[in-house]
Parts: structure tokens; sequence; C-alpha cells
């Protein structure tokens, strides 16, 4: 379930906020789960802005790879 | 130009007659052949022709001379089989070279098949050549769009042509493989634009140096592909550009090798080679073509901020979504609240007044019972005394009349008994009165006797009492010889021994 920066696709992130959102929106999700649905979607926004504002250090790693 | 052919070869029939003559005489030194042939050639060639060759090699000079080699291949196939040296001046070539150019969006270079006007030359210490004085720019259009379209066609019937664009280009394109010349403005516009892009996306772009034109270009652009090719996990994408604006040789990009081997890449090629007017071949199979590289920058910054606003607007319906759940809920409640609260206001005072009416006639049938039972209790109360006094009155006179019967009877029986006990009292004196006077004459009687028999009196008059163990020995059978026996005189004991028994017979 966890999945953290370095391997977060953002195909994935966006599917499981969309699959989320349309169990909220279909009234499929418990009162009791939105707790924890909100930290993830949260979380999975965070992760994927992070990303696409920020260098990875391991992209770095590999780019400088190349150059030797 | 039937006509001129006709022409031609009359006249070159006359010369050949003539140099036949010439030959026939006498020896000839080598500058006046030479001589012969140039005279010839120029008398058979008053005119310029025009002559369909393939430009093999191509070189300017300092002072603006442009030298060619012309050849001619075998139909379907690559060798030579006419070859020629070429030359434009340079008042010429300054003149031809833009026209070409122009018309045909191409460099007039290596390669190309052309349609040339020429002047037959010969030299005697150069030999042969042409001199190119006119060109049809409309004849290599023609090879060409000839050329492109037998690479099109040999492309679909291999059925690769749309392999680069059946592949995905990922969702936020940001690891970027560029193929351009690292010295080429294009490339330093289109880093810049990535890199200050407004919204601040962030791309890692990495340059693999190419030769963007000319001959060089297929070799050196594949090659770059194989580099990229190894890190083919790592990229999102690549990206061809070239200098955008000039009217550049777009010819190595009608590659059919190079177009092959971008059907085949493994990732999503996107060109931006600069080309207003035409799609190159490489434009046609690759995943995305797009005329300039700001185009292809702007593209892919477009990709990303869709993206964003796609993430950005799904994060608002979330929110949205949620706050309405929230509040729903919370209406919810209050609603619940409000319902309850006067139903539940409205059962209470039902209930209450149930309640009071209830305790309000319990309390008048508890007082109606306990009158009730107040009067029954009284009425008992008076029977019971009633009766009481009737049955104590009837005991009462009962027990007198048994306490009379039985006085009289004990009054009777205790005369009767008194007499009886007179008569026997009487009787028992006298029987005593006997009795007491034969027991005193007994007890004299007895007193005597026992005088008679005390043990001393006997051992007074010379009687003894032998004892054996402190018993009297009255057999000789209960000692033996040797025993001590005790023997008590009327004065005194002796202690003896047996001796000897003799038995009494």
């Amino acid at each position: 379930m966890s999945i953290n920066r370095k391997n977060l696709s953002y195909k994935d992130a966006i599917t499981e906020i969309d699959e989320i959102l349309s169990q909220l929106e279909n009234n499929e999700l418990d009162v009791d789960e939105l707790s924890e649905k909100v930290k993830r979607v949260s979380q999975l926004v965070t992760l994927c802005k992070e990303k696409l504002h920020h260098t990875e250090q391991e992209v770095d790693k590999i780019l400088k790879e190349m150059d030797i | 130009m039937t006509e001129s052919k006709k022409y031609l070869s009359v006249k070159l029939r006359n010369e050949y007659q003539c140099l036949t003559l010439g030959m026939m005489k006498e020896q000839l030194k080598l500058s006046e052949l030479n001589g012969l042939v140039k005279k010839t050639v120029v008398e058979a060639f008053t005119a310029p022709v025009w002559v369909i060759g393939e430009i093999s090699e191509l070189k300017t000079n300092r002072s603006g001379h442009c030298y060619l080699n012309l050849i001619e291949k075998e139909e379907n196939g690559d060798a030579i089989v006419a070859q020629a040296r070429a030359t434009i001046w340079s008042y010429t070539f300054r003149m031809l070279r833009p026209y070409f150019e122009s018309t045909t969006g191409q460099q007039l270079t290596e390669g190309l098949k052309v349609l040339v006007s020429v002047s037959v030359e010969f030299h005697e210490l150069y030999g042969y050549s042409l001199n190119i004085r006119d060109i049809d720019p409309t004849y290599t259009l023609g090879d060409m769009a000839r050329r492109r379209r037998e690479i099109i066609a040999r492309l679909r019937s291999e059925g690769v042509a749309e392999m680069n664009k059946e592949l995905e280009l990922p969702l936020v394109p940001q690891k970027i493989a560029i193929i351009s010349s690292a010295t080429a403005a294009g490339y330093q516009d289109f880093v810049d634009q990535l890199t200050n892009n407004q919204a601040g996306y962030h791309f890692e772009l990495k340059l693999f140096p190419a030769i963007m034109q000319g001959n060089q270009a297929e070799s050196s652009i594949i090659g770059a592909l194989e580099q990229i090719y190894l890190y083919e996990n790592f990229f999102d994408a690549v990206v061809i550009i070239r200098g955008g604006g000039s009217q550049a040789d777009l010819s190595c990009f009608d590659n059919y090798n190079l177009a092959y081997y971008i059907t085949q890449f493994p990732m999503p090629v996107i060109t931006g080679i600069g080309h207003e007017k035409d799609d190159s071949i490489v434009d046609l199979v690759a995943h995305t073509r797009l005329k300039t590289p700001t185009a292809v920058a702007e593209f892919l910054i477009t990709g990303v901020a869709q993206f964003d606003a796609q993430l950005d607007e799904l994060k608002n319906r979330f929110i949205k979504t949620i706050t309405e759940i929230i509040t729903d809920s919370k209406n919810n409640i209050e609603q619940i609240i409000k319902v309850i609260a006067p139903v539940t206001r409205e059962k209470i005072s039902k209930v209450n007044s149930r309640l009071n009416q209830t305790v309000w006639k319990f309390d008048n049938s508890v007082k109606l019972f306990v009158k009730n039972q107040d009067y029954r209790l009284k009425r008992k109360e008076e029977i019971v005394q009633n009766e009481f006094k009737n049955f104590t009155q009837q005991q009462i006179r009962l027990l007198e009349k048994r306490v009379r019967k039985v006085s009289g009877t004990l009054r009777q029986n205790a005369v009767t008994n008194h007499d009886k006990l007179s008569r026997k009292i009487t009787k028992s004196e006298n029987l005593i009165r006997i009795k007491l006077s034969d027991s005193r004459h007994l007890l004299d009687l007895l007193f005597q006797k026992a005088m008679l028999t005390d043990p001393d009196k006997i051992l007074a008059r010379g009687y003894s009492i032998t004892t054996y163990n402190g018993k009297a020995l009255k057999d000789t059978d209960l000692v033996n010889p040797m025993a001590l026996i005790e023997t008590r005189l009327y004065k005194g004991h002796i202690i003896s021994e047996v001796k000897e028994t003799i038995k009494k017979i």
C-alpha cells in the first residue's frame, strides 16, 4: 500500500485518487474510513507535487553516471 | 531538345571522321591529341546540355567556386555506371544555390539527384569536365518526393510505420533525452524554456549530441539513439530537435535507416526539427511531430501542466466531496435532533399525563377500597364480638355446670375414702404391734447364739487355727512339705515348716 517517492508512479497515484473519489461520490465509503482516506489522498497529492517540482536524488545520480 | 540532340549526333560523327583522318596521317604529341579532343568537344557542344546526375561530392573553395563530382548509378543498384567532374563558378553559384535551396527547402549537397544545364569542357591538362550554368530544382523536388514515397511505402509495407506512435507517452514526461547539436541555438533555447518554465516544473534533460544535417547525420543520430537505448527504463521520451528557422537540409530525415530505427525504438520520439513546409519521414514515424524545439518544449510543459491540473481538479473534487459528506452528516444529525426533540417531548408529556391519570385513578380506588374494607372490617368485628360474647357466656355456663357436678362427686368420694382410711390405719397399727414383739424375741435368741460362736472364745477354750497363705487350712492336700504355715492361738502365733502330711482316711 505504502508508496514512497522513489517508486511513485504518477499514473498509479492518480488512479488511486480517482478510485477513492468515485467511492466517495458513490457513497461507498464508511464515515469511519474518511480520515484514513483523506490522509492517503493528501499524501499522494503531496508526493506528486513534490515530484513535479523537484529533482530526485536517484535521478541525478543516474544522469551523472551517464557522463562517465 | 530533340533538335539539338539530332544536331549533336551529326556533328559528333563529322568530328570523329576528322580525328580518324588525323590519326591515320602521323604520330601526335599528347598535347596535340588533347588539343584535338578539346577542339572536337568545343565544336560538338556549342550549346549547353541538360543532364541528370547525382552529386557524389561537393566542395566550395575560398573564392566561392564550387567543385562537384556527378555520378550515375545503375538502376536498382549502387554500381556507378558514369562519372564526371563539374564546376560552378562563384558568380553562378551565388545565384544558383539560394535559388535551389529556397525552391526545394533542401541544401545543395551530396546525395541529391539534380538536373543541370552544363557546357561540356575539355582541358588539355585537367581533362573532361562539366561547367554548370543552370539548375532545375523541380527535378530534384520530384526525385526527392519519389524517393520519399518509396521509403514511406516500404515502411508501411513492413508494417512498422506506426510502431513508435503506438507507444504510450508517460503521463508526466519529465526525463527527456535530447538529440541535437550541442551548439545549436535551438537546443539552448529548448533547455532554457524547460528549465525556466513558469510553473516551476522540474525536467531532467540529458543531451546526446549528434550531427543534425548532411550525410553523416543518419549514422550520428542512430548512434545517439543507441546510447539512449542503454537507459531505456530511465527516460520518458526522446526529443530530436534542430535549430529552427532557416531553410535547412531535411534530406537526412528522409532517410530509411533512421526512420526504421525510430519505428523500432522502445520509447516515444518527439521531433522538432524546424521545418515549416513538409514533414520529413522521421516526422512521419515519430510518436509526436512538432515543428520547432520551442513547440516541443511547450508540448512537454503542457503535458506536465495537464497532469498537475488534473491532480488539482481531483484534489478539489475530493475536498468538495469530503466537505459535502461532513456537512450532510452534520445536517442529518441536526435534523434528527430537530425531529427527536419534539417527538420525545410529546411522548414524555403523554406518558406523564397517563401516569397522572393512573395515579389519580389508583388513589381513588385505593381510597374506595380502604373505605370498603374499613366498613367490612367493622362489620366483621361486630359479628365476631357478638359471637365471642355468646360463645363465652355459653362456655361459662357449661363450666359452671361442670364445676358444680365435679364438686358434688368430690365431696361424696372424700367422705367414703376418709372412712376406709380410718379403718385401714387401725388394722395396720395392730399388725405392727404384733410384729414388733415377735421381732424382739427373735433378737434375744440370735444374740445368745452369736456369743457361742465367737473365735476368741473358741481359741480360749484351746482350739487353734492354722493358715496357709492367709487362708484357713482345712485339708492336707493344700500344703506340701517345706511349706511355711502359721498357727493362730488364743494368745500369739506359731510359724512352722511342714515336715509331713498325713491324709485322714
